[in-house]
C-alpha cells in the first residue's frame, strides 16, 4: 500500500492559523471506543517506554518514516520525508528531505501562528532521547551510534545541563528541510530507528513552555490531537484540524482480506474516524463484557478469555459470527523462550548448568529436550500460540518459516544423554553431578497463577529425566534486574519486536549485550563474530545465511530453547472496517473507518 | 458376688467428670455423632495419606489431559474442544559452518536404540476426571485433604493457643498487662489482614506447609484474644473464682483450671471457625504465591487451578475440591456445635 499526498502544502498555508473546526452534531461524529488494560504513563515521547503511551503518542506525533499498512513483513515507507533516506555507500550517512508545508497542531506556545515542521525539530527530538534529565528508556537507540553525540551527553552529565544548541557533527540540517545523520559505525538498518513511533518531532517551544508537565501536553504534526485527558482513566483524541491532506491508497492485492480492506478504504481522506475514546480497564472480564455490550468497538487484550469466543482451531464461535463480529487473528512479532544461564558462575557460586564443557552442554541439551513445548501450547496457552523454532518471529525481516530446530522434544534421548555423561540417578530417582555432588536446578518465575502452570510443566518435564528442580519466586521487575545481572539460572522470557528487523532479536544473544538484554549471558566467540558481520549487512540472503548459522550455533551451545509465539486475537464490532493487525504499528485506527450503514439502530428507550 | 455388687453400685454413684458427662450428652446427639464420624473419616484419610498408603502417586499422569469423569459420581461427555496433539517428527538439516559438539554422542545413542521414546498409555476417563496434565482428580483431592486439613487444624490450634493465652492474661490481670496486650492487639488489627499476611510471609521468605501454618497462626489470633479477654473479665470476679481464691488456689490454677472449662465452649467455636477460615486463607495464600509449592497439592491450589479450567468448561476439579471441602467444613461445624452443647455446664 502506498500513501499519497493529494494536495500540496500551499493550501494548508492559506488556511487561517487557528481555524474553527466546523461544528458537527455529536451524533454525526465517528467515534472509536478502545480500552487499555494498563494505565498510560504520559505522552512525552522521550520519557516513556510502555506500549499504551506509545499507542497514543503514535497518533499525535509523526516519525520521519513509517511502515506500509498492509505489506508483510513490515515494509518501510516515507512518512513526512519525501522519500526513504539516501544511505551512503559505507552505510554511515543518512540523508532525508522533509516535505514542506507540514505544520504542528495548535497550542498557546505558538502564539496563534502556524508552526511549520523543520529538520531542526527532528534533531531536537533525537537529542531529547539522550538528555540525561529525561532518563529515556530508549536512549540506547542513539547512544554510541551518532558521531559527536556521546561527547555532548558526557558534558551534560558533568554540568547538569544538556546543551541543545551545541553543534553535533552527526546531526546536521544543511537547510531547514534537509536532515543529515552521521553514524559512528556502518549500519544499514538505522532507518527502522527513524520509523520507531516514539521518534516523532516535538516542537521545542512546547517542551520548554510546559517543562516537567510535557507529558500532558503532546503537540505534534500527526493526525490526532489530545482532546481530553484524565490520568489513568480516560484519554480522548480528536482529529487534528491542521493535519496535512492524506489519502488512503493501495495497490490491488491478491490477498482476499486485503482486497476487502482496500475496497472499503481506497481514496478516503485520513484519518476517517473523528474521535478515539480510550478507557483504562484492568480486568479482562470487564473488557469482555464491555465489548459484548458494544460499549467498545475493538478489543485485543483477551488472551485468557480466548476459549470463550474461539473454537480450538482458532475460528470465531458461531453466536459471535452470526452477530457479525469480526476476528483478526495474527501471530505477534514476538518469541517466548526458556533461557539457560551459560556463565560459569552465578554470583560467586558455581553454576551447575553453565560453561561450555561437553557434560554441561549435554545437561542443558537434556533439559531442552525434556521440556514439553507441545503441552505449553496446548494446555497453558490453550492453543493460542504457534511453535517457534527460529529466533526471529513471523512478520519480522529475517524470519524463516521452514526452519526446524535441532532441539526437539525427546525425553528418552535426554535420559540416555545424561546417563552417557555420568549424571547418575540416586535411590530417590534424582540425578547427581558426574562427581557425585548434589545437582539442583533453580528455575525462576513470578508468583502469579499463569506462572504456576509453567512451574508445574517445568517440574513434570524435569522429573521425567530425573533432575531435581527448585523454584524461585520473585516479582517481575525484580527478576528482570536479576536476569540482567546474570544471577538467574533458568527462566522463561519473551521479546516483542521494537522494530521489524531480525537484528532486534539476534542482539539478544550477542556477548557484549550481557548485562543488558542478553539474559542467557551467552558469550560465544563464533556467534559474536557472525553477529558483527550481520550488523554490517542490509536485509537480504547474505544476512539470512549468517542468521541461520547463528541460530544453529546457539542451539549447539544450547543457550535457549525457543518455545512459541502467541496469537493476537482482535475482536471488532461489525461496523468497524479497514483493520489489519500490523506487526509493529500500534495505531491501526489511523487507517480505519466506521461504516454507519452496518451499525445497529439503537434500541428505543 | 456381694462384694462386686457393692463395687458396681459405688461406680454408678461415683460423681461423673466433665468429659464423661459431655461424652454421654454427645452420644444422645445423633447429628453430632454423624458429624464426628465424618471428621474421623477425614482424619483417617489424612493419616493414610501422610503415611503414604493412599494417593502416593497423585502426580502420576494417569489420564489424558482433562480426561472427563467416567460417570461413577459425576459424568461429563468427552470434550470436543480438544485439538489433536500430533508430535511432529522433525528432520534437522545441518547448517554449513556450525559444529554441534554433541552430534557424535547423540548419533551413537540414537543408533544404540537406548533412546527409543515410549509414550505411556493414558486413560480416556477417570472416576473424578483428570486435570490439565492428566493427573487423577480423585487422588489429588485425597492428597489435598491431607494438606488442607493439616494446615487448617494446626494453624487454628496455634491461633487459638496464642489468642486464649494472651486473652486470659489480659482479661484476668487487667491493668498494665491488659494495656500492653491490648496495644499489641490494636497494632495487629490496625494493619489490613492481607497486608499483614504478606508482611509475615515476606519475613519468613519460604514456601511450604509449615510457613503457611505459621503465617495463618500468627495473624489469626486476634479474634480469639478479644473474646477470651472479655470472658476472663466477666469470670474473674464470679463467686466460684473468689471461692477458689479463698482456699488458696494460685493465679494459674484459677485461670486455667477453674475459668478455662467454663469458657471452653467459646474456644471450641473459635477453633472450628478458624479451621474453616484458614482452609480458605490457604487458598488466598496459594493465589498470591505464598501457598504450597508445585510439588504439593491442596484444595487451595486445586481451586486456584479451577479458575482457568472453568473457562474451558472443565468443572470436575472444582466440584471435587468444593465437595470435599464443603463436607468437611459442615461436618466440623456441626460437630463443634454438638461439642459445645455437650460441654456447656449450664446445659444439663
Amino acid at each position: 500500500m502506498v500513501m499519497v499526498w493529494a494536495l500540496s502544502g500551499l493550501e494548508l498555508k492559506a488556511q487561517p492559523p487557528v481555524p474553527s473546526s466546523a461544528p458537527t452534531a455529536p451524533s454525526a461524529l465517528k467515534v472509536l471506543h478502545l480500552t487499555f488494560q494498563a494505565a498510560e504513563t504520559g505522552f512525552d515521547p522521550a520519557k516513556v517506554s510502555d506500549y499504551y503511551s506509545a499507542v497514543v503518542i503514535s497518533g499525535i506525533f509523526d516519525p520521519l518514516l513509517t511502515y506500509d499498512y498492509l505489506a508483510r513483513p513490515a515494509h518501510l515507507i516515507p512518512n513526512v520525508s519525501e522519500a526513504l533516506p539516501t544511505i551512503s555507500a559505507d552505510g554511515k550517512t543518512y540523508t532525508l528531505k522533509i516535505k514542506q508545508g507540514i505544520v504542528f497542531g495548535q497550542d498557546p506556545a505558538f502564539a496563534g501562528r502556524a508552526r511549520p515542521l523543520r529538520a531542526q525539530d527532528y534533531l531536537y527530538s533525537i537529542k531529547r532521547f539522550v538528555d540525561p534529565k529525561n532518563r529515556s528508556p530508549y536512549a540506547f537507540l542513539f547512544l554510541g551510534k551518532i558521531v559527536g553525540l556521546d561527547a555532548l551527553v558526557s558534558k551534560a552529565q558533568k554540568t547538569g545541563q544538556f546543551d541543545y544548541d551545541a553543534a553535533v557533527e552527526g546531526l546536521q540540517a544543511p537547510d531547514p528541510f534537509t536532515l543529515s545523520i552521521k553514524l559512528t559505525e556502518t549500519d544499514f538498518n538505522f532507518s527502522h530507528v527513524l520509523a520507531f513511533p516514539l521518534v516523532g518531532a516535538v516542537a521545542r517551544e512546547v517542551i520548554e513552555r510546559y517543562g516537567a508537565d510535557s507529558s500532558a501536553h503532546p503537540v505534534g504534526t500527526g493526525p490526532y490531537r489530545l482532546r481530553q485527558y484524565l490520568r489513568s482513566s480516560k484519554i480522548s483524541l480528536e482529529k487534528n484540524p491542521l493535519f496535512r491532506t492524506l489519502r488512503w491508497e493501495a495497490l490491488p492485492s491478491t490477498d482476499i482480506p486485503d482486497e476487502a480492506i482496500r475496497k472499503s478504504m481506497q481514496g478516503k481522506l485520513l484519518p476517517a474516524i473523528d474521535r478515539i475514546e480510550i478507557s483504562i480497564m484492568d480486568e479482562a472480564q470487564s473488557r469482555w463484557l464491555a465489548f459484548l455490550r458494544a460499549e467498545t468497538d475493538m478489543e485485543y487484550q483477551l488472551e485468557e478469555l480466548a476459549p470463550k469466543f474461539l473454537t480450538p482451531t482458532g475460528e470465531l464461535k458461531s453466536p459471535f459470527r452470526e452477530q457479525g463480529i469480526q476476528l483478526d487473528r495474527s501471530v505477534d512479532p514476538e518469541i517466548s523462550y526458556l533461557f539457560f544461564n551459560t556463565a560459569e558462575t552465578i554470583g560467586n557460586q558455581p553454576n551447575p548448568i553453565g560453561g561450555f564443557t561437553l557434560p554441561k552442554i549435554a545437561l542443558r541439551r537434556a533439559i531442552a529436550m525434556a521440556y514439553d513445548v507441545q503441552d505449553q501450547i496446548a494446555v497453558i496457552r490453550k492453543g493460542q500460540s504457534v511453535r517457534a523454532f527460529y529466533p526471529i518471529p513471523p512478520g519480522v525481516a529475517g524470519h524463516q518459516s521452514q526452519y526446524r530446530s535441532s532441539l526437539s522434544y525427546n525425553p528418552a534421548l535426554a535420559n540416555a544423554l545424561l546417563d552417557h555423561f555420568g549424571y547418575r540417578r540416586g535411590a530417590d530417582g534424582y540425578r547427581s553431578h558426574p562427581d557425585g555432588s548434589a545437582l539442583i536446578l533453580e528455575y525462576a518465575s513470578t508468583p502469579v497463577e499463569r506462572d504456576r502452570q509453567f512451574d508445574e510443566l517445568m517440574k513434570r518435564s524435569m522429573d521425567r529425566i530425573g533432575l531435581r528442580l527448585s523454584i524461585r519466586k520473585q516479582r517481575f521487575s525484580e527478576l528482570l534486574k536479576l536476569s540482567s545481572q546474570c544471577r538467574l539460572m533458568m527462566k522463561q522470557a519473551a521479546w516483542i519486536a521494537d522494530y521489524p528487523d531480525g537484528d532486534n532479536f539476534m542482539q539478544l544473544l550477542y556477548g557484549p549485550h550481557t548485562g543488558q538484554s542478553n539474559a542467557a549471558c551467552y558469550r560465544s566467540a563464533s556467534f559474536d563474530r557472525l553477529y558483527e558481520q550481520s550488523r554490517r549487512l542490509p536485509d537480504g540472503a547474505q544476512r539470512d545465511l549468517l542468521y541461520l548459522q547463528m541460530t544453529r550455533q546457539m542451539e549447539a551451545d544450547t543457550a535457549w530453547l525457543l518455545t512459541d509465539s502467541r496469537y493476537r486475537n482482535v475482536l471488532l464490532q461489525p461496523y468497524v472496517v479497514g483493520f489489519k493487525k500490523h506487526p509493529v504499528l500500534t495505531n491501526e485506527w489511523i487507517h480505519m473507518d466506521i461504516d454507519r450503514t452496518r451499525m445497529k439502530k439503537a434500541p428505543a428507550s | 458376688m456381694r462384694q462386686s455388687e457393692r463395687v458396681a453400685v459405688f461406680a454408678v454413684l461415683a460423681p461423673q467428670g466433665l468429659w464423661s458427662l459431655a461424652w454421654s450428652r454427645l452420644c444422645r446427639d445423633t447429628l453430632g455423632l454423624i458429624a464426628l464420624g465424618v471428621v474421623v473419616m477425614y482424619l483417617a484419610v489424612v493419616l493414610a495419606a501422610a503415611a503414604g498408603w493412599i494417593a502416593k502417586d497423585w502426580s502420576h499422569e494417569a489420564g489424558v489431559n482433562y480426561a472427563p469423569p467416567n460417570g461413577w459420581i459425576f459424568s461429563a461427555s468427552p470434550s470436543e474442544d480438544r485439538l489433536p496433539v500430533a508430535r511432529e517428527s522433525i528432520q534437522v538439516t545441518p547448517v554449513a559452518g556450525v559444529v554441534d559438539p554433541l552430534a557424535p554422542v547423540i548419533e551413537t545413542l540414537r543408533e544404540s536404540r537406548l533412546a527409543l521414546a515410549q509414550e505411556p498409555q493414558r486413560l480416556a476417563t477417570l472416576p473424578l476426571g483428570a486435570d490439565k496434565w492428566g493427573r487423577d482428580v480423585a487422588l489429588k483431592t485425597l492428597k489435598g485433604t491431607q494438606t488442607s486439613f493439616i494446615v487448617g487444624l494446626l494453624a487454628a490450634f496455634l491461633s487459638v493457643l496464642l489468642g486464649s493465652l494472651l486473652g486470659a492474661y489480659a482479661g484476668y490481670f487487667g491493668g498494665i498487662v491488659d494495656d500492653v496486650l491490648n496495644w499489641i492487639y490494636s497494632t495487629f488489627t490496625a494493619i489490613p489482614y492481607l497486608l499483614l499476611v504478606l508482611a509475615i510471609a515476606a519475613v519468613l521468605n519460604q514456601k511450604g506447609i509449615s510457613t503457611v501454618i505459621l503465617i495463618l497462626g500468627l495473624t489469626g489470633w486476634t479474634g480469639v484474644f478479644r473474646l477470651m479477654r472479655a470472658e476472663y473479665m466477666k469470670h474473674r470476679n464470679r463467686e466460684y473464682v473468689l471461692a477458689a481464691e479463698s482456699i488458696g488456689a494460685s493465679h494459674a490454677r484459677r485461670m486455667f483450671y477453674h475459668i478455662l472449662p467454663n469458657v471452653s465452649h467459646v474456644l471450641l467455636v473459635q477453633l472450628s471457625l478458624n479451621v474453616v477460615s484458614f482452609m480458605k486463607s490457604e487458598v488466598i495464600l496459594s493465589f498470591l504465591g505464598f501457598g504450597v509449592g508445585v510439588d504439593t497439592v491442596s484444595w487451595g491450589s486445586m481451586l486456584n487451578e479451577a479458575q482457568t479450567e472453568l473457562l474451558l468448561g472443565k468443572w470436575w476439579q472444582l466440584a471435587s475440591a468444593t465437595l470435599a471441602m464443603a463436607l468437611l467444613v459442615t461436618a466440623f461445624s456441626v460437630f463443634t456445635d454438638a461439642l459445645r452443647d455437650a460441654l456447656d455446664p449450664k446445659l444439663k
